[in-house]
């Protein structure tokens, strides 16, 4: 035996137990998000793809919800699914024996969910407009140009503090703020300001972090040079901000993307048969238009209407949808991070 | 050119420079103020949140005294005494049930036959029976009584409306019209001295309870099974208690006074304080945030009961222990799972989570546990585990942080003189780290005690205060949220109703509490920082 061989002691028996036991719990949480990410992708996805060419169910993506007719074929005697306009057709085409025609109806479980993404895509666009304008600008105030005092420093409490504001007070805000006091009622308009609102303190906070990260070198050197104080800014302050706040905005993006209880009663419709630009009297009218929006369209279908098993393809296809756009926003913003990260270092 | 003029045209080059002017600015200036405008928009922005908040729930004060006092003269507040005594009794009443099944559940076990069954049952039935009687006088005169405030706050109403119609009709100036609308004014105090009238009947009522009770207690027969037995206890206990409530609500019956003021604060301390959220009833609407608040808080407490061990030992895992191609692994990963939006996970919690909950709890092998099976699909716990996968991102990468600007200096002291990893991370990162730590763990509780859609989807949306008698069964119930209710109700509500100011208070409520937490994880990485020093 060798006598210069570690001893077995108690403190590292301790260390091995508790790094297994701490392993454990880290790969816990990991599977638990694998399962959450498993179910909806692989249930998700048998209604999104399909096996034979374009591969892609193209219903789904482009029609607008339907009420879903199951009925008792009269000419096959087979059961039979059918969306609503085809159901009318196919009585019409039976003639006298359409109208006897008997069908369980399920609604919102048959076409697709078209007018969702794009309530949702106009959603996110014009919050974030709104957000990065006036975010970006007021870091870039409150960073470069304020000066430092109590005012100042109590701004900041504040807009921190208003950061961790639940969503669905920001909601609240915005029904008595734009729907009631603005008169706009449910409109995409409502809907923009309320998400905007709500990601603002979010923009402030991540850009004029980045903002502090660029080094005061930077700007004092260009200063120097003679060049004014907005020529450093834009010159020598900005490009390496940038990357920082790109993707900081890239997952406010995500957030805005995924919260549906701020447009519960600001934006969302629960069914609307027009697109916001369809059947408009004056173009202005296009920013008062309700839209209806993919998670609002998740929870009106997994808790408004009866659970079966024909509803359960529209639940799982529109989460799969909703998932894959949130989360390829939050990957791009990581993917940004870290090659940026790699390019500028100091 | 003489001197003087080339002097002033170097002066001009060098002093007055061609740069664009505007009022007095330069461009620089310019684009100074125009950031600092969007500056004061944006913090403009931020103080209106504040504001329409109040503008609309300020108002709940006013119009829930209004209805407090409504609820006094029309004599509701004299009915509801009877009618906690008969919700008592009916309790009692569940309670006999309960005590039938327990012991039925034991003799089966042992092997009885369904006849054998009854028979040992018989005498439990027959009290049970009687026991089932005694209320019926008490309901009865509830019944009866329950017509009278209604009917006194429907003429109340009529002369409000009348009274409203006619100011209109002056403003618009039909004097004439305007004096041809009756208005009555309604004496409260005489409507309803003809509750006080019941009080004799009431008397002879209660006596007749009291005796029923007392001479039923004896009756309660012996039981085989332990349950049973404990429930029996508690039914007597419960039971003499009622007994001894009588005289104390008799006397408060005698001493109502349809006249007494009520308070002004009550408005405020009634929502504070309130154990009822009862809204949209043909009785009374009752507007106390405390079930909201317990529900809120007792899956907020659930969620972080679980997330905190899981986000911090993963923040400390990935940290300290993790190697470098772990590490780049798990951390986007865990990003991934903070995006997950919550209303996907809502619905991940309806269509797999709680199904599967109930299913495992209805195995036999584990019956032993006191509250398998549960019967609801969807609770506290559902909503719970949803919640803490939310949280446990939040956590961790707070956490991480925390750790990681820990000194380095400290780590390699501490592994100098001799402690390995374990002992270094718990007796001296963790210690270090702690208030950022805290500071985490009090902004995933703040995130948890926000979320909206998860709990709306999930809790079970049950208004009651969970029984606390169930012990850790009671995080098996159902319950609702303050965010769940004003997501639920806000859209069917009317505007500028009590119900819609009360919502806006809840929201003002939550406003509150997420700023105190917010602010209260400040404090503590402010106050608390360790210096690399």
């Amino acid at each position: 035996m060798n006598p210069f061989a570690k001893q077995p002691n108690k403190a590292d028996t301790a260390q091995s137990v508790w790094f297994i036991i701490f392993r454990m719990m880290t790969y816990f949480v990991l599977l638990c998000g694998a399962v959450v990410f498993f179910d909806i992708f692989y249930k998700g996805g048998k209604v999104i793809f399909k096996a034979e060419p374009p591969f892609v169910n193209t219903t789904f993506l482009t029609e607008f919800p339907e009420t879903l007719h199951v009925f008792d074929n009269p000419v096959t005697g087979r059961k039979c699914e059918m969306g609503e306009k085809e159901f009318q057709r196919f009585k019409l085409s039976l003639k006298e024996k359409g109208d006897a025609l008997q069908s369980a109806t399920y609604v919102y479980s048959a076409g697709g969910i078209f007018p969702c993404i794009v309530g949702t895509v106009l959603l996110v666009l014009g919050s974030m407009t709104i957000a990065l304008v006036l975010g970006v600008m007021a870091a870039i105030y409150l960073s470069e140009y304020s000066k430092h005092g109590p005012f100042i420093q109590w701004v900041r409490l504040a807009i921190s503090n208003l950061a961790g504001v639940p969503s669905i007070v920001f909601g609240l805000f915005g029904f008595g703020m734009f729907v009631i006091f603005m008169n706009w009622n449910v409109s995409l308009l409502s809907g923009w300001f309320t998400l905007a609102f709500m990601v603002l303190p979010i923009v402030i906070t991540a850009s004029e972090e980045s903002l502090r990260a660029v080094p005061k070198g930077f700007r004092e050197g260009s200063l120097a040079l003679g060049a004014t104080k907005w020529q450093t800014i834009y010159k020598n302050v900005l490009p390496y901000a940038l990357p920082g706040m790109l993707t900081s905005s890239i997952l406010s993006i995500a957030r805005v993307a995924g919260e549906t209880a701020p447009i519960m009663f600001t934006a969302a419709y629960v069914v609307r048969d027009e697109l916001p630009w369809e059947g408009l009297k004056n173009t202005g009218d296009f920013f008062f238009q309700g839209v209806q929006a993919l998670p609002y369209h998740i929870y009106v279908v997994s808790s408004k209407i009866p659970q079966n098993e024909y509803t359960q393809r529209v639940q799982y296809g529109t989460a799969f949808v909703f998932l894959f756009i949130v989360i390829a926003i939050a990957m791009a913003s990581i993917f940004l991070r870290a090659k940026l990260r790699a390019k500028y270092r100091w | 050119m003489n001197a003087a003029s080339k002097q002033q045209s170097i002066e001009d080059a060098l002093l007055k420079s061609k740069k664009f002017r505007l009022f007095g600015l330069n461009a620089d200036d310019i684009i100074k103020h125009f950031f600092a405008g969007n500056a004061t928009i944006a913090i403009v922005v931020l103080a209106l949140i504040t504001v329409f908040l109040f503008r609309e729930g300020i108002e709940f004060f006013p119009k829930h005294y209004e209805s407090l006092r409504l609820y006094r003269w029309a004599g509701m507040e004299f009915v509801d005494y009877l009618k906690h005594e008969s919700t008592d009794l009916s309790a009692l009443n569940r309670m006999t049930n309960l005590m039938k099944r327990q012991e039925s559940e034991v003799l089966r076990m042992k092997g009885l036959s369904q006849a054998q069954i009854a028979e040992r049952l018989a005498p439990l039935d027959a009290f049970a029976a009687k026991f089932s009687e005694v209320p019926d006088g008490l309901n009865g005169l509830v019944a009866d009584l329950t017509e009278i405030p209604v009917g006194i706050l429907d003429r109340h109403k009529m002369c409000v409306n009348a009274q409203s119609h006619k100011t209109l009709l002056i403003r618009m100036g039909k004097i004439a019209e305007a004096n041809a609308v009756k208005v009555d004014v309604i004496d409260f105090g005489k409507e309803t001295a003809i509750l006080k009238t019941f009080l004799p009947q009431c008397t002879e009522i209660h006596a007749k309870i009291k005796q029923d009770i007392v001479g039923l207690m004896s009756a309660i027969p012996d039981f085989e099974s332990a349950e049973a037995r404990a429930t029996s206890l508690l039914f007597k206990k419960l039971a003499l208690k009622f007994t001894d409530g009588i005289p104390v609500t008799e006397k408060k019956m005698a001493e109502w006074n349809p006249g007494e003021p009520i308070h002004f604060y009550r408005a405020l301390t009634d929502f504070i304080f309130g154990s009822r959220w009862v809204t949209q009833s043909f009785w009374y609407d009752f507007y106390g945030v405390v079930p909201l608040f317990v529900g809120s808080f007792m899956i907020s407490l659930l969620a972080m009961i679980l997330a905190v061990p899981f986000g911090v030992g993963a923040a400390i895992y990935v940290n300290q222990m993790a190697s470098k191609c772990e590490q780049n692994m798990i951390k986007p990963y865990i990003e991934f799972i903070s995006a997950i939006p919550s209303v996907v996970l809502g619905f991940f919690g309806i269509a797999i989570l709680g199904e599967s909950v109930r299913w495992l709890t209805q195995q036999s092998c584990l019956s032993w546990v006191p509250f398998f099976p549960i019967s609801e699909r969807l609770n506290i716990f559902t909503a719970g585990c949803l919640l803490a996968l939310m949280a446990v991102p939040t956590i961790f990468s707070l956490a991480e942080d925390a750790i990681n600007n820990v000194p380095k200096a400290y780590k390699e002291a501490s592994l100098a003189l001799g402690a390995n990893k374990l002992q270094t991370v718990v007796r001296i990162i963790v210690p270090t780290a702690l208030s950022g730590i805290v500071a985490a763990v009090l902004l995933g509780f703040g995130r948890v005690i926000g979320e909206t859609m998860v709990v709306l989807l999930v809790a079970g949306n049950r208004i009651s205060i969970p029984d606390f008698t169930a012990g850790i069964g009671v995080f098996f119930q159902p319950a609702h949220t303050m965010t769940g209710l004003i997501a639920q109700e806000m859209g069917e509500v009317v505007r500028g109703s009590l119900q819609y100011r009360a919502l806006f208070m809840v929201g003002i409520l939550l406003f509150f509490i997420s700023l105190f937490i917010n602010y209260m994880a400040q404090k503590i990485v402010t106050k608390y920082r360790i210096s690399a020093g």
